[in-house]
């Protein structure tokens, strides 16, 4: 493997990398936007400028490749001189967008400019106007101004997506992204390009103008819209979650992640989720913390279960963690003596597709975890066989872990008419379910926390396990699914909150809601 | 100006400490009588200090020639703002050289600590601090400025133009 010099550290690296590689590889700081690790080498950028020992004249360095004994710096005047005047020209027709962009805070060019450049610009020109807002599909939004022209979304829809949607049209200063007539960016992944756009030029129609980065904190986990469990990083602050954007696992997802993945934030916030325990009986409907709803439920259950031991069922969605898996089939195989656990399936039809990049029709994150965990208890019961005693009215009393994300679950309401044959129906679930309030059989809910507010591990399709820590905590009454099961088979549980540590008050509420007095 | 003249000797004790107060008092007493204009003291709320405009005061929003707020939303008062009394919500305008702008901007001025940074952090000249200082009000939500009072109340009289503006620059060529 060849060695090379780099500001004087010495590196070794891969037979036929380039040198910005090798920059990356020791963390070394350099400029560069059209390079992008995931994508093809285009050099049209001329910012990543290297000295190499030897050399007459300054190099790129995404496309040199390194030889043994080379030795490159980026730091010497001469370098940052030109890596100055680059700048000025990418500045030219930039506009003085930055109040109004979406992407200052996580902008290249105003992280590049404040490394290199703070000069007064020397262009006595006007600069050339360009569409702006512009439309390019349903999820993104071109400003032409912003674009510096590094082409890295048009190699994206040719490369990954393989779609070409996007072309640079026109010539010299009058070049700028487009689509084709009748052909708009719509692809399941198009947000991505969002992403690699190092500038603000291409924006998330969903993201627009809704926060300052700034104001956000970041965190890693990873994604629960299917069974993939793309790495990704969530953008919270104390109100919610607002995005989602991926983090590199050359394992699962490389540098990318699915359109449909995004919106993994939207049901993990307020005004979706169910806020506190619900009981419905005899046909009233009463508000409870969500501890005594559980230890409610819990009661009719272990009765129930005297009564008649096949009088009680539980239905598992692959929507929860490993732990809280095991905690929750474990109570009810060991503790409760229940054998009768379903494995809920949502879309049977689907389940096995795969759209050859990495959406998954099977859109729960731990369907491999679930199988373990009733392999391991020997249960191997089918849905005909639940839906059989339902209608019969063999089984009186349902548990069901119910999915998080109920928009994953199309078959929801159809399921919820065959699980109200019940005479009692315990619904553990994140998501607020206005279709229960109307029942005619008893219902306890317990509202339950969702992926980032609690830390556990999820296996994805490959069979990988992958730890995630708790975020934040969105709703402080929620429970997680085995402080469920310890409720439900009786036994007192000391309910902690990880993230809560983490979120402690900030502001004096009082004072900052002062307009309701 | 000083209004007392240091005790002396006499004064410290009870009877002449006493007296010479009131001498004093009386003094003053028959000086204002005879001399309304000499007295330091206003009668307010009838009669009111006038600040000049550089006075740190109330904020303004500043508007555009159409009449519209200047502000965009950007959110760098926001940031700023030491006592984080700002709160704004962006959206999307329909004139796309617009692109962005506040549908709520409000100040709860309660909190706020008068320091003047957001108006220093503002690049388009769209909050500044006049020479208003009156924030009394009977309910605690009359001291959450919103838009209506933050940039179109009376005294205002439609509204301070900002000295930033958009088509000009546009038209120069920046
Ligand atoms: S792309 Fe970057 S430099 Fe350009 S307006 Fe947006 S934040 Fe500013
Ligand atoms: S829109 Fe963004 S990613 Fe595409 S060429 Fe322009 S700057 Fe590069
Ligand atoms: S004057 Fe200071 S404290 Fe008051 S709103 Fe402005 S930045 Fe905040
Ligand atoms: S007042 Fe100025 S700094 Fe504050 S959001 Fe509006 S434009 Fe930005
Ligand atoms: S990153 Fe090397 S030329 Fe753009």
């Amino acid at each position: 493997m060849p060695k090379i010099t780099i500001n004087g550290q010495e590196v070794e690296v891969e037979e036929g990398s380039t040198v910005i590689e090798a920059y990356k590889k020791l963390d070394e700081n350099i400029a560069h936007y059209c390079w992008h690790p995931g994508l093809s080498i285009a050099g049209v950028c001329r910012l990543c400028m290297v000295e190499v020992e030897g050399h007459p004249r300054l190099q790129i360095a995404c496309n040199t490749t390194v030889q043994d004994g080379m030795v490159v710096n980026n730091n010497s005047e001469k370098v940052r001189d030109t890596v100055k005047w680059g700048l000025d020209f990418h500045l030219i027709n930039h506009p003085l967008d930055c109040p109004i962009c979406d992407q200052a805070g996580e902008c290249g060019l105003q992280e590049q400019y404040m490394e290199y450049g703070k000069y007064d610009p020397e262009m006595a020109e006007r600069k050339v106007k360009k569409r702006k807002v512009v439309d390019l599909g349903p999820t993104v939004v071109l400003d032409s101004e912003r674009c510096i022209l590094c082409s890295r979304c048009v190699r994206f829809t040719e490369e990954v997506t393989e779609t070409n949607e996007l072309g640079i049209f026109n010539r010299g200063d009058r070049s700028e992204i487009g689509t084709f007539k009748d052909k708009p960016l719509d692809n399941k992944y198009s947000l991505n390009t969002v992403d690699i756009c190092p500038v603000g030029a291409l924006t998330s129609k969903d993201f627009r103008f809704r926060q300052r980065v700034w104001y956000l904190k970041e965190a890693d986990t990873i994604c629960t819209g299917c069974s993939t469990g793309c790495s990704v990083k969530v953008y919270y602050n104390e109100e919610g979650a607002w995005r989602v954007k991926p983090r590199h696992n050359p394992d699962i997802n490389g540098y990318w992640m699915c359109d449909e993945g995004r919106d993994v934030y939207k049901f993990v916030n307020k005004d979706v989720r169910l806020l506190t325990g619900l009981q419905r009986k005899d046909g009233q409907n009463q508000e409870l913390p969500s501890v005594d709803a559980a230890k409610l439920a819990g009661t009719v259950v272990r009765d129930e279960l005297e009564k008649d031991k096949n009088g009680v069922a539980l239905v598992m969605t692959g929507q929860f963690t490993v732990e809280e898996t095991q905690s929750l089939v474990g109570t009810f195989a060991g503790d409760l003596g229940c054998k009768q656990v379903y494995h809920w399936i949502n879309n049977e039809d689907s389940f096995d597709s795969f759209d050859g990049l990495l959406l998954r029709g099977d859109r729960n994150p731990n369907t491999k975890g679930l199988e373990k965990v009733l392999n391991d208890q020997a249960i191997n019961n089918t849905w005909a066989d639940l839906k059989q005693k339902l209608e019969s009215g063999a089984i009186k009393t349902l548990v069901v872990a119910a999915p998080e994300n109920p928009s994953l679950f199309p078959d929801l309401d159809e399921k919820i008419a065959l699980f109200s044959k019940v005479q009692n129906l315990v619904w553990l679930s994140a998501a607020k379910n206005e279709a229960l309030d109307g029942l005619n059989t008893n219902v306890w809910q317990v509202p339950l926390k969702t992926f980032i507010e609690k830390s556990g591990t999820y296996v994805n399709f490959q069979g990988k396990e992958q730890p995630v820590k708790a975020v934040t905590t969105i709703i402080e009454d929620a429970l997680t699914l085995t402080e469920v099961a310890g409720l439900l088979k009786g036994s007192d549980v000391n309910v902690t909150d990880e993230a809560q540590k983490m979120t402690s008050l900030k502001y004096n509420y009082f004072t900052q809601k002062r307009g309701n007095l | 100006m000083s209004l007392v003249t240091r005790p002396g000797e006499l004064s410290r004790w009870y009877l002449p400490g006493i007296l010479s107060g009131l001498v004093f008092t009386f003094k003053k007493m028959v000086s204002n009588i005879f001399n309304k204009k000499k007295m330091p003291t206003l009668n307010y709320p009838e009669e009111q200090y006038e600040y000049g405009p550089r006075f740190k005061g109330n904020h303004v929003l500043t508007v555009k020639k159409d009449g519209s707020l200047r502000c965009t939303a950007c959110m760098l008062c926001a940031t700023n703002c030491p006592a984080q009394c700002i709160t704004i919500t962006a959206a999307e305008h329909e004139d796309p050289t617009v692109e962005k702008y506040p549908i709520s901007y409000e100040i709860d001025v309660l909190r706020c600590v008068f320091c003047g940074f957001c108006e220093e952090a503002c690049p388009v000249d769209a909050i500044r601090m006049g020479p208003e200082w009156q924030t009394a009000a009977i309910s605690g939500s009359e001291f959450q400025y919103d838009i209506r009072q933050l940039a179109y109340r009376p005294s205002l009289q439609g509204g301070v133009e900002s000295r930033v503006d958009e088509q000009e620059r546009h038209s120069s060529g920046i």
